[in-house]
């Protein structure tokens, strides 16, 4: 198994486990929040409501202005 | 903070318990007198139809280039602008969220970045970064405008919360 597939593998599984907490979260199973919920929760504050933001903000310049 | 919890105000559910006298939830109509989102269908495809045409225009523009940061920029700017002086009907956030369950939302996270990290660290074909891995996947102008769309989208639902 190369180097690439295992970096996209990995890539894979961390999409996957985080695919699967929003799921688990939402059959409310466990105590888990939504990604909905806690993005909510760190954003009751200013400082969390603009780093979150800023964080959106990032994404859309480094994937569609890069 | 209650016990396995985190939460940012003990006294913010009592406040809230007092100040809720919507029998309904906010988010699903709106207190105002205003119809709720779903009900206004010419409204929306119009706004559905400038958000399609807007993702259409940047993701026609060349990479590094001032306009593709402007049009950027210019979907911030309005979200900033709206959700300061006219907030939308917000959804209401948790008080508190339980602090095992949002911990393995922050590991994930974390993996993910440091995932990232060695990936740029190496910066090596048979390391690809996760922006090698989606450039060529959004290379094609629809799908760049369809992800420039779940963007935009994803920036108006964090301005709801």
């Amino acid at each position: 198994m190369s180097d690439w597939t295992i970096t996209v593998i990995g890539f894979v599984v961390i999409v996957a486990v985080l695919v699967l907490l929003e799921i688990l979260a939402r059959r409310k199973i466990g105590r888990i929040p939504t990604l909905g919920e806690w993005l909510g929760f760190v954003m009751r504050r200013p400082v969390g409501r603009a780093l979150i933001l800023a964080g959106w903000l990032w994404l859309g310049w480094h994937y569609f202005a890069r | 903070m209650t016990a396995g919890n985190v939460s940012t105000d003990e006294a913010a559910p009592k406040r809230a318990a007092a100040n809720d006298h919507h029998p309904v939830p906010l988010s699903g109509g709106d207190a105002r007198g205003q119809l709720p989102a779903g009900a206004r269908p010419a409204r929306n495809a119009i706004i559905g139809a400038a958000v399609i045409g807007y993702a259409w225009i940047l993701g026609g523009a060349a990479p590094f280039s001032t306009r593709a940061l402007v049009e950027v920029l210019l979907p911030g700017a309005v979200l900033g602008v709206i959700a300061y002086a006219r907030p939308p009907e917000r959804i209401l956030a948790p008080e508190s969220v339980d602090a095992a369950g949002f911990s393995y939302w922050i590991i994930a996270i974390a993996l993910l970045f440091e995932w990232e990290a060695s990936a740029v660290r190496d910066n090596r074909p048979w390391h690809p970064s996760l922006t090698d891995l989606i450039n060529p996947l959004i290379a094609p102008h629809p799908l760049k405008t369809a992800a420039i769309v779940v963007w935009l989208l994803s920036g108006w639902a964090l301005v709801r919360r």
